[in-house]
């Protein structure tokens, strides 16, 4: 076996699992771990409706971030 | 009597003749139909699929007015802006206790014009919402929360507590690297070391030593940051400090297993250097896990004290800030009122719980003239007091600011890991250093000489020094919490076995905290039921202690009249035209009965028409357990001083009774505080037992702060271990289980320096093989965390 099969190998697999770490790093950012209880509950909550009102507040952030953004005190 | 339904909102069950039907929906009262109707306008009657059969309490309808929350002192106080000009704030919502609950409120909050996020907290019902100021109003968020059922009070996600998690989130985010790339490092030193002893094409090992390179990068710079941060600050403040030895160690490792790696000469140490981090950064968060701040309790203190007073002002009762009052106001104050402000009554009397100020759980009797102290509770007076301190110099403000003061600087004892590390890093250091100069002279090979020195550094592996403590603590913690014991910081294990002293409350740590019959005579035979009768009438916790004692099944309750509570003396009634009393003496005395007291113990008389026929002794008992428990912690070399704002009379007999030798009686709070730093003016250290609000600041003096698990809430908060069955049995456990948890530390340091001395010198003769490295530090590692476990022999259950 050539040693490039072993480098391309050892470098798949830690890329891989890097993915796995860095979505796990940012999870815990985003603070989807702060609160047990809810994180378990979470998957109760997972409907269309959710995925809507989570737009939809993104949309509303951005809007009053414009409006804020646009506002010049005289 | 009609058949039960539930109530379409609050899922109660009521019979049907009490329910308001509206629409074919029943509900149990107008709170409950506003906001189920409320929710079906605004289209979230999804909540009642979501809460399933979950019973929910009703609405209140009376809160305080809210635009208050829109004062700019509130805004102030409370509202942070951040960075994209938002406004934030965090409030506890009360009333959550489902799913559901917090899906309903996110839901409903997140609906509003000009909320743009909302995150509750279910465990702790903690929510911090982000809106935009100048379209809504926080009192406008705050209707809506009421609107649907629930209420929310504002706190101070104070910057601590803020800071704690945030530094927590920190270490989760640097271990994940750490952890995942240790892991996988594992796996390729099997192949390395496999190769080591069968033999290796150097090509493949390349291939390893690239791969090992790139795992431990990250680990180094990202998750050993904070020990290069540690190392930063220790050369600012001209220390050396663990931090140190491990980010030199590790760096300097790494550098040399790079050169190693391009050079294809010899081992490299990659995994040396994630396998430190990692190890050091686990024992560093283990023991920032466990701290506790100071803010929060002192939340906790703010929360007990009234922020509003009422006060007559032209003939009419106006509610005041507390701040806003003035010396001379007079205050209203109702029965179970707390007192905000220290003044002298001018109206009306009544009995007072100054259990806050002097631990003992009688009522003291008030009428005009008297002084009224804040921080205590009107049990059943309603009065009206004129204000001789404003707010800021009133008794409890000062307790207040006294805790503040004795909570910030709380003697913090260095551990003994972290005093050792200074000199053990130090002394590491130079020896390096000496071996690099004795090797060039010796040999005039400088890179040689370079990677010897070198490997002294990498051998005199910390991992062993550091986990030394974080182990021991743990598993002491674990022993104790089995016992009830919770010590809410693992470094006070090892402040509490180098204390020498151990200071006592009385009234409800020794004593069980309530009267208790000792004794009864009885003159004639009476009916029971007549005594039992008027001691249901009486709060007082005499009359209640000989209610308990006297009670069984065949007492029945008779209609008394004309009751009458008269202060301090006991209670009369009347019944079938006869006269009932019983209360101590001087009540008999002015009935005109003939007794006299003669005990020292607490009496009770029973008469009824004229004639004396019971009498009852009573008496504060200590806990079954104290006089062994008292005996066997003296056993240990340890001084114990009962301290008591009761008399010296009653004092005198407890300690006798428990076999105490030094008390000190008649103490204000502030007195005890003041005793406890005397003694560590001494060079005492000094562990305080107490339960009360009156021993607050005795506890926030010592360096070890025990609380009884059934003590006030305040006391419990400020100490540093609760005893959680409240078994004084336990205070013992927790001096002999610290003392063993400490013995264990120091054994677990002297095995890592035995190890470190027997490597070192291998090291420095430039004898160190990878397998030696490695095997020393497993095995180091691994002795450490073993003897830990001993700790637990002899704890069997």
């Amino acid at each position: 076996m050539d040693s490039w099969v072993i480098g391309m190998m050892l470098g798949v697999s830690v890329f891989l699992g890097s993915i796995a770490v860095v979505a796990l790093m940012w999870a815990i950012k985003k603070g989807q771990f702060d609160d047990k209880e809810k994180f378990l509950n979470s998957a109760l909550f997972d409907d269309v409706d959710e995925l809507n009102d989570a737009a939809r507040l993104e949309k509303k952030r951005e809007e009053l971030k414009k409006k804020k953004e646009n506002y010049r005190p005289e | 009597m009609s058949k039960k339904i539930k109530c379409d909102h609050c899922h109660l069950e009521f019979s049907e003749d009490v329910m308001i039907e509206d629409d074919g929906h029943y509900f149990c009262c107008n709170g409950c139909q506003g906001v189920y109707h409320l929710l079906s306008e605004q289209g979230l009657d999804g909540f009642y699929k979501k809460l399933g059969d979950e019973k929910l309490a009703p609405p209140s309808q009376q809160y305080e007015d809210s635009a208050n929350f829109n004062s700019p002192a509130f805004y102030e106080r409370y509202v942070k802006e951040n960075k994209d000009g938002f406004s934030e704030v965090s409030l506890i919502i009360e009333g959550i206790h489902c799913a559901a609950c917090v899906w309903l409120n996110e839901k409903a909050l997140t609906n509003m014009d000009g909320v743009i996020a909302t995150n509750i907290n279910y465990t702790n019902n903690k929510a911090k919402i982000i809106w935009d100021d100048s379209t809504v109003k926080l009192s406008e968020i705050i209707d809506m929360i009421r609107a649907i059922g629930y209420n929310a009070y504002p706190y101070d996600a104070s910057l601590q507590e803020e800071k704690a998690n945030k530094e927590r989130k920190d270490y989760y985010l640097r271990i994940a690297v750490a952890v995942f790339a240790t892991m996988n490092m594992m796996t390729i030193m099997v192949a390395q070391y496999a190769g080591y002893f069968t033999g290796i094409t150097d090509d493949v090992k390349h291939i390893l030593n690239i791969g090992e390179w790139v795992l431990s990068t990250p680990v180094l710079f990202y998750s050993g940051w904070p020990f290069f941060r540690g190392m930063y600050y220790g050369i600012k403040t001209k220390t050396v400090n663990m931090d140190t030895l491990v980010a030199t160690g590790s760096f300097l490792t790494y550098l040399y297993s790079i050169y190693i790696t391009l050079t294809r000469s010899g081992e490299a140490y990659f995994d040396s250097v994630t396998m430190i981090v990692t190890f050091v950064l686990v024992g560093k968060f283990l023991e920032a896990l466990s701290k506790k701040s100071v803010a929060d309790t002192l939340d906790i203190m703010n929360k007990h004290l009234p922020s509003d007073v009422k006060i007559v002002e032209d003939e009419k009762i106006v509610t005041k800030n507390v701040n806003d009052v003035k010396v001379d106001d007079i205050v209203v104050v109702g029965a179970g009122d707390r007192v905000a402000l220290d003044g002298e009554v001018v109206d009306g009397s009544g009995t007072f719980d100054e259990s806050s100020l002097t631990g003992e759980s009688e009522p003291i009797f008030k009428q005009k003239g008297d002084a009224i102290v804040s921080g205590t509770v009107s049990i059943d007076a309603d009065i009206k007091y004129r204000v001789t301190r404003d707010y800021a110099h009133s008794t409890i403000s000062n307790i207040v600011s006294l805790l503040e003061n004795a909570m910030n600087n709380k003697p913090r004892i260095q551990q003994l890991a972290n005093r050792l590390s200074e000199y053990f890093s130090t002394v590491i250091l130079l020896l390096s250093l000496f071996t690099f100069i004795g090797w060039y002279f010796y040999s005039h090979n400088f890179e040689q000489s370079f990677m010897i020195a070198i490997s002294v550094i990498v051998i005199a592996c910390p991992c062993a020094l550091a986990l030394a403590t974080p182990v021991a603590t743990l598993v002491g913690l674990s022993i104790a919490s089995k016992r009830g014991i919770l010590f809410k910081e693992a470094a006070l294990l090892e402040t509490m076995a180098d204390a020498d002293v151990l200071v006592l409350d009385k009234t409800g740590t020794i004593t069980q905290g309530r009267p208790k019959v000792v004794e009864q005579k009885r003159y004639e035979d009476f009916d029971m039921s007549l005594l039992y009768s008027l001691l249901l009438n009486s709060k007082h916790p005499i009359a209640k202690a000989v209610a308990n004692e006297i009670y069984d099944e065949s007492l029945s309750c008779y209609e008394l009249e004309s009751l009458q509570n008269v202060p301090s003396q006991g209670i009369t009634a009347m019944y079938k035209g006869k006269m009932l009393a019983g209360g101590n003496a001087k009540l008999m005395q002015t009935i005109g009965l003939d007794v006299t007291s003669e005990s020292e113990y607490s009496e009770f008389y029973f008469a009824y028409d004229g004639k004396l026929l019971a009498k009852f002794e009573l008496f504060d008992l200590p806990r079954e357990d104290a006089k062994e428990t008292i005996a066997a912690i003296k056993k240990l070399g340890v001084r114990i001083i009962m301290l008591t704002g009761d008399h010296e009379r009653s004092a005198k007999k407890v300690a006798d009774m428990v076999g105490i030798e030094e008390f000190v009686a008649e103490l204000t709070p502030q007195d005890k505080a003041a005793y406890i730093e005397k003694l560590q003016k001494e060079k005492h250290r000094v562990v305080m037992a107490g339960d009360g609000v009156n021993d607050i600041l005795a506890l926030a003096q010592s360096d070890i702060a025990i609380a009884m698990g059934n003590g006030s809430d305040i006391a419990i908060e400020v100490s540093d271990v609760v005893l959680l069955n409240d078994k004084f049995a336990a205070l013992y456990d927790s001096f002999k289980i610290s003392r063993r948890t400490f013995l264990m530390i120091k054994e677990n340091l002297v095995l890592s320096l035995v190890y470190n001395a027997i490597t070192i010198p291998l090291a420095m003769a430039g004898y160190v093989i990878p397998l030696i490295a490695a095997i020393s530090m497993s095995i180091s590692s691994l002795l450490v965390v073993g003897n830990s476990m001993r700790i637990k022999l002899g704890y069997k259950d």
